[in-house]
């Protein structure tokens, strides 16, 4: 490999999904163009619904079907079309080569199995290793990834450990087969802050151990800013804005980017003694449903930039290392 | 009591007890709230902060008699309402109303909203008539944001965002002066979460509400509130104004709170490194340890901490309850 221009491990190509409903056939991602290089952590943010998740389920090639079907486009990794992957190949993928972390760590472990079994599980599947080798090698990964007495905490049920240490199961199970990408869905919502802020400095260390690639989906800005090296900001399917951590911070292009920076009460900016903290930004009105898309921008019925091409057109992301998808923006840039 | 105050929650404890683990054992107490005392004064916003566990709506509960307290004194307008018999506390519900967490499980989905919202003043209001309280349920709508023809709609027609602002119609409907709100915004979108916190917060202006105030997301407290208490395993570890809190928290538990939430400031291409973050989990409140509740988290731990239970005295402009407070 050419060491100036590096390859991308996951690259994401006109990913087009579609799902039929009880409204007819909607788009959930309309053409997604994503690339994850080695070693870095990419950012996916957005509110619900915009179709993060769905992005990180076509990337391990698990988008339920029907009523979904990946409609166009192609998810490479390491040069492989995983769209068109056939389903043995895929589960050896799965969980060997790119793993993931759920939202909720008690629904997503099985509730009849011990944290070590089900650790092992992964490893007899993807390894060549027999019960005893992988219990060991379960004991060890519980140590890696931070928890106290890893031998009597393999023999524990999920429901014997707390929501963090669940996480941290889940985290040894995904990196268990030594992982190239590790998707991230919102992996700590469901935690308290300070146990949100210590799975955030392991997945920090797994990275810099593992040298593993990180996918991390997530509505919150303050994680992006903590964790990601380069982000895109989802809306409504497509992709509306990309770019580094810091370019997409502190320069942010599309108005619903600035919209969700500034509608975070940001913690530190302490107002005068007695005095109050100004109005946040808000966003006005709701993410439209899917189903009544028009033409348009997605974004236009909320933006306060909206002029009359926003309506009849839908703009393409554009741009250099910093991309866009608004014609606001474009003419400001002008 | 000081004048000027609204609540004053004195000593206020919560107990629960707890199945026998056993046919043969006792039954476990569980102590979720413990010598809690705080004040709050007119048109101002207590916050109640903490991990999940650390007793704030517990506390918040009970102080609106929700939950029975096991002892302690609640003065809410100079009368005690822990005292209060049922008849008398029923008449003082009209002062007191809550928003909860969840707008999708707290309004009722055979009811249409404008039947949710007027509940309270037919309950509370006898000697109104009923055209008179339509157009009051008109008016709150008009006063949250919706629109007056959207009182015919069920809540499953409404958006979580559009469903909390029916839940403060509901909790304003008969002129309440507090308003104690659990974790409002907590299961709204980022982009609504802000629409809703400058509601409640014009809404308090106009009005002079006051807020208790409960949430677990420390930018969402420092946008609202004036004053914070900080709890921890059922206690208040800190209580401080809102500008000292933030700028100079006094307790390793603030401070490690205010290190581990997310800020747009640490960034990882700054090479951003947590400082005093906390190890472990919160102990169970079942098997309270002896000394102090967060020692066995703490980074500045001394022998006598797992001891001697630190109280919370006054130091400086608030209170902390830690043996070697930060400087």
């Amino acid at each position: 490999m050419n060491v100036g221009t590096p390859e991308p491990l996951l690259s994401i190509r006109g990913l087009k999904v579609e799902f039929s409903t009880r409204h007819g056939k909607v788009t959930a991602l309309d053409g997604i163009d994503l690339d994850l290089m080695p070693g870095e952590t990419l950012g996916v943010v957005g509110e619900s619904g915009c179709g993060k998740s769905i992005t990180a389920l076509a990337t391990m090639g698990l988008i339920p079907d029907p009523p979904g079907r990946i409609a166009g486009g192609h998810v490479l990794f390491d040069g492989e079309d995983i769209t068109r992957a056939d389903p043995r190949r895929l589960r050896s993928l799965r969980g060997a080569d790119i793993s993931m972390i759920f939202q909720e760590p008690m629904t997503s472990l099985n509730p009849v199995f011990t944290a070590g079994d089900q650790i092992a599980e992964a490893i007899m599947l993807h390894q060549s290793a027999g019960k005893a080798e992988a219990d060991r090698m379960a004991v060890e990964l519980l140590r890696t990834v931070g928890i106290p007495e890893p031998e009597r905490r393999s023999r524990s049920y999920p429901h014997e450990l707390s929501g963090g240490m669940r996480q941290r199961v889940m985290i040894a199970m995904a990196i268990s087969c030594r992982p190239r990408i590790l998707i991230a869905d919102e992996p700590t919502t469901a935690l308290d802050v300070t146990v949100q802020a210590q799975i955030f400095d392991l997945m920090r260390d797994i990275q810099r151990q593992f040298s593993v690639a990180i996918m991390l989906i997530t509505h919150d800005m303050g994680a992006i800013a903590e964790m990601a090296d380069r982000v895109a900001v989802m809306y409504a399917g497509r992709i509306v804005e990309k770019g580094t951590a810091d370019e997409i911070l502190d320069h942010p292009l599309h108005p619903y980017t600035r919209g969700l920076i500034g509608c975070i009460p940001v913690l530190g900016k302490e107002a005068g003694e007695e005095g109050r903290m100004p109005p946040l930004a808000e966003i006005p009105g709701i993410v439209p449903p899917l189903h009544l898309l028009g033409r348009g921008c997605a974004f236009a019925d909320r933006c306060p930039l909206a002029f009359d091409r926003c309506r009849a057109e839908s703009p393409a992301l554009e741009g250099g290392a910093h991309k866009v998808a608004c014609f606001a923006a474009e003419m400001e840039a002008a | 009591m000081t004048a000027g105050t609204l609540l004053d929650v004195k000593d206020l404890s919560v107990r629960f007890v707890m199945p026998r683990r056993s046919p043969f054992g006792g039954r476990p107490m569980l102590h979720a709230v413990r010598d809690v005392s705080f004040s709050l004064r007119p048109g101002r916003t207590l916050g109640l902060v903490g991990e999940s566990g650390s007793g704030k709506t517990t506390t918040a509960m009970a102080a609106i008699r929700l939950l029975e307290a096991h002892s302690g004194a609640v003065m809410f307008d100079g009368v005690d309402l822990l005292k209060l018999d049922a008849e008398a506390m029923r008449r003082h519900r009209r002062h007191l109303q809550v928003i909860f967490q969840d707008p999708y499980s707290s309004l009722n989905p055979r009811e249409r909203v404008g039947a949710i919202v007027r509940e309270p003043l037919d309950l509370m209001m006898p000697g109104t008539s009923r055209a008179e309280r339509t157009e009051r349920v008109g008016e709150l709508f008009g006063l949250v944001g919706l629109r007056p023809d959207q009182m015919a709609l069920f809540p499953h027609q409404f958006s979580g965002g559009q469903r909390q602002r029916v839940s403060i119609a509901r909790a304003l409907a008969t002129n309440p002066r507090l308003v104690v709100c659990d974790e409002p915004v907590s299961a709204l979108d980022v982009a609504i979460q802000a629409q809703i916190l400058n509601l409640l917060r014009r809404l308090q202006d106009e009005y002079g509400l006051s807020y208790l105030f409960i949430s677990h997301d420390l930018g969402v407290v420092q946008f609202i509130c004036d004053d914070i208490a900080v709890m921890y395993l059922g206690q208040i570890v800190e209580y401080s104004d809102r500008p000292s809190l933030f700028s100079r928290p006094r307790h390793p538990y603030t401070a490690a709170l205010l290190a581990a939430a997310p800020s747009l400031a640490r960034r990882k291409s700054a090479g951003y490194v947590r400082e005093g973050a906390v190890k472990g989990d919160p102990p169970s409140p079942l098997n309270i340890p002896p000394g102090c509740a967060f020692a066995s988290r703490c980074p500045r731990v001394q022998p006598k901490c797992l001891k001697e239970r630190p109280l919370l005295v006054r130091d400086g402009g608030g209170s902390v309850a830690c043996h070697y407070p930060l400087a």
